[in-house]
C-alpha cells in the first residue's frame, strides 16, 4: 500500500484546507495516511475556535471558503478517516505549549506523539511538510 | 449504453465543491453490491477528471463521462 505523511505546521487557513484535501482524497483512495498537527497548526485544531469559525490566518481564498460554506479542514480530514485508513496525532509538544489536553481539541485525533514516534510511523513514505 | 452499464444509480452532486462528488460517489458506492452502475452528477469540472482518476486507482470501470445541460454525468461500475 502506497504510504503518505502529512506534517501540519502552518496556522495559515488555506494551507490547512489544501492539505486536508489531499490527505482525505489520498485516504479515499487506499493510501495509508498519516497526519501529524504541530506547532501553529495545533492552535486551529482548538474545538472552540473551530466552532466560532475563528480561525488565525485566513486569506482572500479562505474567506470564499467561509463564505461559500465548502467543507472546512477538519471535515475534510473526519471524512478521510471514516473513508479510508487515515489516521491522525497531535504533537505532544504543542499541546504543552497552547497547555490544553486533547480534550479542548476536535475529535479527529487518534493518538498524541512525539517527533521520534511519528518518523517511525511515517518511516518508508513520502512526507509533505506543510 | 447497453444494459450492463445502464445507471441503476444516481448520486446527484450538483453544487458540491471538489472534492464533494467523489466523496459522494464513495460513501455511495461502498453499500452497493459488485454490479452496480452508478452515475455521478457533478457541475464541478474538477471532480469530472477526479473521479475517473479514483475509479482508475481503485480497480472499478469508468464506463463514461457525459456533458449535460450545466453538468456532468460520471458513470462507474463497481466490479469489486
Amino acid at each position: 500500500m502506497d504510504k503518505i505523511s502529512f506534517v501540519l505546521a502552518s496556522d495559515e487557513f488555506e494551507k490547512l484546507q489544501a492539505a486536508a484535501m489531499m490527505a482525505s482524497v489520498a485516504s479515499v483512495s487506499g493510501m495509508e495516511v498519516n497526519v501529524f498537527v504541530t506547532m501553529a497548526a495545533m492552535a486551529c485544531f482548538v474545538r472552540e475556535r473551530v466552532e466560532r469559525k475563528d480561525f488565525l490566518r485566513v486569506g482572500e481564498v479562505g474567506r470564499k471558503v467561509l463564505e461559500k460554506k465548502a467543507p472546512l479542514y477538519v471535515d475534510l480530514l473526519t471524512q478521510g478517516k471514516m473513508m479510508g485508513t487515515m489516521k491522525v496525532f497531535a504533537c505532544s509538544l504543542a499541546l504543552d505549549l497552547i497547555e490544553k489536553p486533547l480534550s479542548e481539541m476536535v475529535p479527529v485525533f487518534d493518538d498524541v506523539v512525539g517527533v521520534a514516534a511519528f518518523l517511525g510511523i511515517a518511516e518508508g513514505g513520502q512526507v509533505l511538510f506543510v | 449504453m447497453t444494459e450492463d452499464t445502464k445507471s441503476s444509480e444516481v448520486v446527484d452532486a450538483r453544487g458540491m465543491y471538489c472534492p464533494g462528488p467523489l466523496m459522494e460517489l464513495i460513501k455511495t458506492i461502498q453499500l452497493k453490491p459488485v454490479g452496480t452502475v452508478l452515475s455521478v452528477l457533478s457541475t464541478d469540472e474538477g471532480s469530472v477528471k477526479d473521479i475517473p482518476a479514483w475509479i482508475q486507482k481503485v480497480g472499478q470501470v469508468h464506463v463514461g463521462t457525459e456533458k449535460k445541460d450545466g453538468y456532468w454525468d460520471v458513470t462507474v461500475k463497481k466490479v469489486k
